[in-house]
């Protein structure tokens, strides 16, 4: 896409990337382990207190886990390409900045401390994990902050150093714990899809959504931000206001898809570059498309994990790496031929 | 007329025992060209980048169309001061009339989206560079001189007051140096912007500029009409190397002299044949 | 800033929407339970839960067994749910289940929590010692109405152990070293519900006190224990006389150790001491046959 950006022309494309979403979902709502037909689902309502097995499967199961892939897959892609956009570095993911060992750290530490008390509907686990994904993110943002001018280049060591200081912890923690533990951390952080209550999933795709929009304002800054940082502030953005609302949505957003369903990989690394290859690098567009993208990309990865070992039930994550990794190698590969990294 | 651009005192230095400017002091009334020169590590880009607020200064002034320049916010300072810095390949593949567009970005509407009077603007700096034909292409895949032309357009687009340059023909061929001196003149002349270039062309320089601003290298400095700072003198001593000066035409020209330098009898009647203003 | 007005409007706005449709606490829909005269259908995710509900008499309600309940035979004819360790959620529901029983190690219990946030109703029961055996299978005659039926069962049990555990009482305990996995060498320990069995049967673990509760030991450890006696759970399906020469020659380099040296190695039904369930006696009279031959010999 080369040419200008109209409103007219993102909201079409919006809408019909959109479409296709909903298609995806519903097609994906009937694939299962069981097979259940809609027609079934909906035809017997009236029927007094039988239960109808292809309605329940239907709107408790595979509904609310096709909701929440959609809101988590969009979450991680938004956030992907926003900090792709921060650190100008196209190979940048959600996790690159200490997101991943904080989530885990917090996972681990929640499980092993045995706490039982629900938060608002959300396990220990779940809160931890955001409660750590946010901190270290803060905690690498501060650290990256305080080195001055290089700032792109002090985020990158200060989530470096993080990631691996954290991930020593977590290794500790592991070799002291019980196996049981071992196996819940690990299962949590591998990445899973499960059904969630509507409460929960209304107050994580608010959440998300907010997250967003608020990155769908600064798109236009963000475009200029790709310049770098002299450039941009010299065309009038306010380099750190916008990094830092960028930095601050996309760490949120992400922590939320964390605490949602675990560390997923690839989706925040792949959709981003797979819709700029269609789309163009205009964030104004490349943001809701990717959103989308991403959302349609989870639950189609989640109806195989779904269903390939059925009755058993693949972590999603293995999905999204089995198809994430070899194209990361593509990109690796065509991106190092190109000019040089950035500064 | 008050001065759009006004430095008094202005010192700066990046570690405590490299000190690059010293009580710099110059004025520059609006609608002039001035080219900023002198040797390596002078501090040109340093200047350049303390106007635009790059870089900030502990010691001294610079005032920005009668305001001090701290006083501005980002985006109002952008509305005063615009910068083509040398080549900067991002990281994504925009096209020519996106990056022109970015300039832009703070008049976007609510929603992100530019409006008719900054389509209009964005036309007539493209055509004005004479970058329009491609609009449609990806900045990368264009010469260094086009899009040494793409980045002017973008800074016309903002349409500021103020243009700062760094050395905008460095990788330039002949053929371009002079066209983007061509414009920048024009834009000088036509819409009566301020032209600030740093530039290591003296002759190129000398041809289009109004005043100059020598620094020496030593925290010395030399301002005025550029006749009087481009002086044979001046560039002897400020860049240390044996120079001939000649005028061909109304042109003043210099040329650097090395040991090799074919016509011996030049470096002798150098000093003597040369009698200018 | 106008759109981040707007923003903070439709964030409120998603706020109170929520706050409408949920209340303020979106607390766990608890479906009331059902009484235990309407329990009709039932789904049980691990064979041991099986074997109880069988042995209550409840074996016409059951409508999903987890894959391997293979005991008694009519279990084997049942739909399936999914694997011990993976419960498929999907063919729960397709069961349309009154009530479903899991164990409450923390997949089936992750599988309960999520049947309840879906409005199913769930019982998890941790089996992990025989007084929580016979505390499960009151609690489940409780909630099917077949209280007389579990209490009977449970009596019975205690009285057989009573038995079991009187006759082994007067002689010297036994050492034990119980394997329940040969590569690599694993062990029961004495947090374990097979280490209760070994006792009742008048048997003393081989070895002491460990971390794990099914800890794995080093060839140092088999030689220091000193087992009167060797036991190993058969792995399903497989000869037992087979598996027993197999045996023999695993252990015959460990020379020293009592047991190899008085070829008082045996290997039994795997089943009957894997599972905490109805045949617990079985199997540990099963065990006590192995510990005194004489006295036990049927």
């Amino acid at each position: 896409m080369t040419e200008l950006l109209t409103p007219k022309k993102l909201v079409v494309r919006i809408g019909l990337a959109a479409v296709l979403l909903v298609a995806v979902a519903l097609l994906c709502s009937l694939i299962g382990p069981e097979s259940i037909s809609l027609k079934r689902a909906f035809a017997a309502t009236q029927e007094q207190g039988a239960i109808n097995p292809d309605y329940e499967i239907f709107v408790r199961v595979r509904l609310p886990r096709i909701i929440l892939a959609a809101i988590v897959g969009a979450a991680l892609a938004c956030s992907g390409v926003v900090f792709q956009a921060l650190l100008r570095n196209p190979l940048a993911d959600p996790y690159i900045l200490g997101i991943s060992s904080g989530a885990g750290l917090g996972t681990i530490i929640a499980v092993i401390s045995g706490l039982n008390w629900t938060l608002w509907g959300r396990s220990p686990i779940a809160v931890f994990a955001f409660a750590g994904a946010l901190g270290t993110v803060w905690l690498v943002w501060f650290i990256g902050r305080i080195t001055g001018r290089a700032h792109v280049t002090g985020l990158l060591l200060a989530g470096v150093v993080v990631n691996a200081f954290f991930s020593a912890v977590i290794m500790f923690l592991t070799s002291i714990a019980k196996s049981q533990q071992i196996h819940a951390t690990i299962f949590w952080l591998m990445g899973n899809m499960t059904e969630e209550k509507l409460a929960v999933l209304w107050v994580g795709s608010g959440c998300i959504l907010a997250g967003i929009l608020t990155l769908y304002f600064i798109s236009p800054r963000l475009n200029a931000l790709s310049f770098g940082e002299d450039d941009a502030r010299s065309m009038g953005i306010n380099i750190a206001r916008t990094q830092t609302i960028a930095f601050a949505a996309a760490a949120f957003i992400t922590a939320m898809a964390v605490s949602l369903s675990g560390l997923i990989g690839f989706v925040g690394l792949v959709v981003p570059h797979a819709v700029r290859l269609v789309s163009g690098p205009d964030h104004r567009q490349l943001l809701p498309l990717s959103g989308i993208i991403g959302a349609i990309f989870l639950v189609a990865a989640d109806t195989v994990a779904r269903i390939i070992v059925a009755p058993a039930q693949l972590p999603v994550g293995v999905v999204t790496a089995i198809v994430g990794g070899p194209f990361f190698l593509v990109l690796l590969v065509k991106y190092s031929r190109k000019v040089s990294w950035v500064k | 007329m008050s001065s759009i651009i006004e430095v008094e005192n202005l010192s700066f230095s990046y570690t405590p025992e490299r000190t690059i400017l010293k009580d710099l002091g110059f004025e520059v009334t609006p609608g002039t060209f001035l080219a900023i020169a002198g040797p390596n590590g002078a501090g040109k880009s340093t200047l350049l980048n303390l106007l635009c607020r790059l870089l900030k200064s502990k010691s001294g002034i610079v005032r920005i169309d009668g305001a001090a320049i701290d006083l501005y916010n980002t985006e109002e300072l952008a509305k005063k001061v615009s910068v083509v810095r040398q080549e900067f390949v991002p990281a994504f593949e925009f096209s020519v009339v996106q990056t022109v567009m970015m300039a832009r970005t703070p008049y976007y509407t609510q929603i992100g989206f530019e409006t008719k009077t900054d389509t209009e603007i964005v036309n007539e700096a493209m055509e004005a560079t004479d970058t329009a034909h491609f609009a449609s292409r990806a900045l990368r895949s264009l010469s260094s001189g086009e899009r040494q032309r793409v980045f002017i357009a973008r800074a016309l687009a903002q349409n500021t007051p103020i243009l700062l340059l760094d050395e905008p023909t460095s990788f330039l061929d002949l053929k371009h140096q002079v066209r983007i001196y061509d414009l920048l003149k024009t834009a000088q002349l036509e819409k009566g912007k301020t032209i600030v270039a740093v530039t290591h062309d003296i002759n190129l320089a000398a041809q289009y500029a109004d005043v100059a601003l020598m620094l020496d290298g030593n925290c010395g400095y030399h301002t005025g009409k550029l006749e009087d700072v481009f002086s044979l003198a001046q560039i002897e001593k400020v860049f240390g190397v044996k120079t001939f000066a000649a005028k061909v035409g109304e042109e003043n020209f210099f040329l650097p002299l090395g040991k090799f330098a074919k016509d011996r009898g030049i470096i002798n009647t150098s000093n003597n044949t040369n009698k200018r203003k | 800033m106008n759109k981040w007005w707007w923003l903070l409007l439709i964030v409120l706005l998603w706020a109170a929407l929520g706050f409408a449709i949920f209340g303020f606490q979106p607390a766990q829909k608890a479906s009331a339970a059902p009484l235990p005269g309407e329990v009709n259908r039932i789904v049980s995710t691990a064979p041991s839960l099986t074997e109880i509900l069988f042995a209550i008499g409840l074996g016409e309600k059951i409508v999903g067994v987890s894959n391997y309940s293979d005991y008694p035979p009519e279990a084997a004819k049942k739909k399936k749910v999914g694997t011990f360790w993976q419960p498929n959620v999907e063919a729960v529901i397709a069961a349309k289940p009154d009530l479903v029983i899991t164990l409450g190690f923390s997949q089936q219990k992750n599988l309960a929590e999520r049947l309840r946030r879906i409005g199913y109703n769930s019982l998890t029961l941790n089996i992990k010692k025989i007084s929580e055996l016979f505390d499960a299978i009151e609690t489940i005659g409780t909630a099917t109405d077949m209280r007389v039926e579990a209490k009977a069962l449970v009596s019975g049990m205690r009285g057989e152990l009573r038995n079991l555990s009187a006759s082994a009482a007067t002689e010297k305990k036994v050492r034990v070293l119980f394997v329940v996995q040969r590569e690599p060498l694993r062990v029961v320990g004495r947090q374990t519900f097979v280490n209760e069995m070994i006792e009742l049967a008048g048997g003393e673990n081989a070895i002491g006190p460990t971390l794990h509760k099914y800890p794995p030991i080093g060839a140092e450890q088999v030689i220091a224990c000193g087992a009167d006696v060797i036991i190993e759970s058969a792995m399903t399906g497989q000869d037992l006389a087979k598996q027993k020469d197999k045996a023999i020659q695993y252990w015959s380099r460990f020379k020293n150790v009592p047991a190899v040296r008085n070829g008082r190695i045996y290997v039994i039904d795997g089943d009957t001491v894997s599972r905490l369930g109805p045949r617990l006696c079985e199997g540990a009279s099963a065990i006590a046959r192995c510990l005194r031959p004489g006295l036990f010999a049927r």
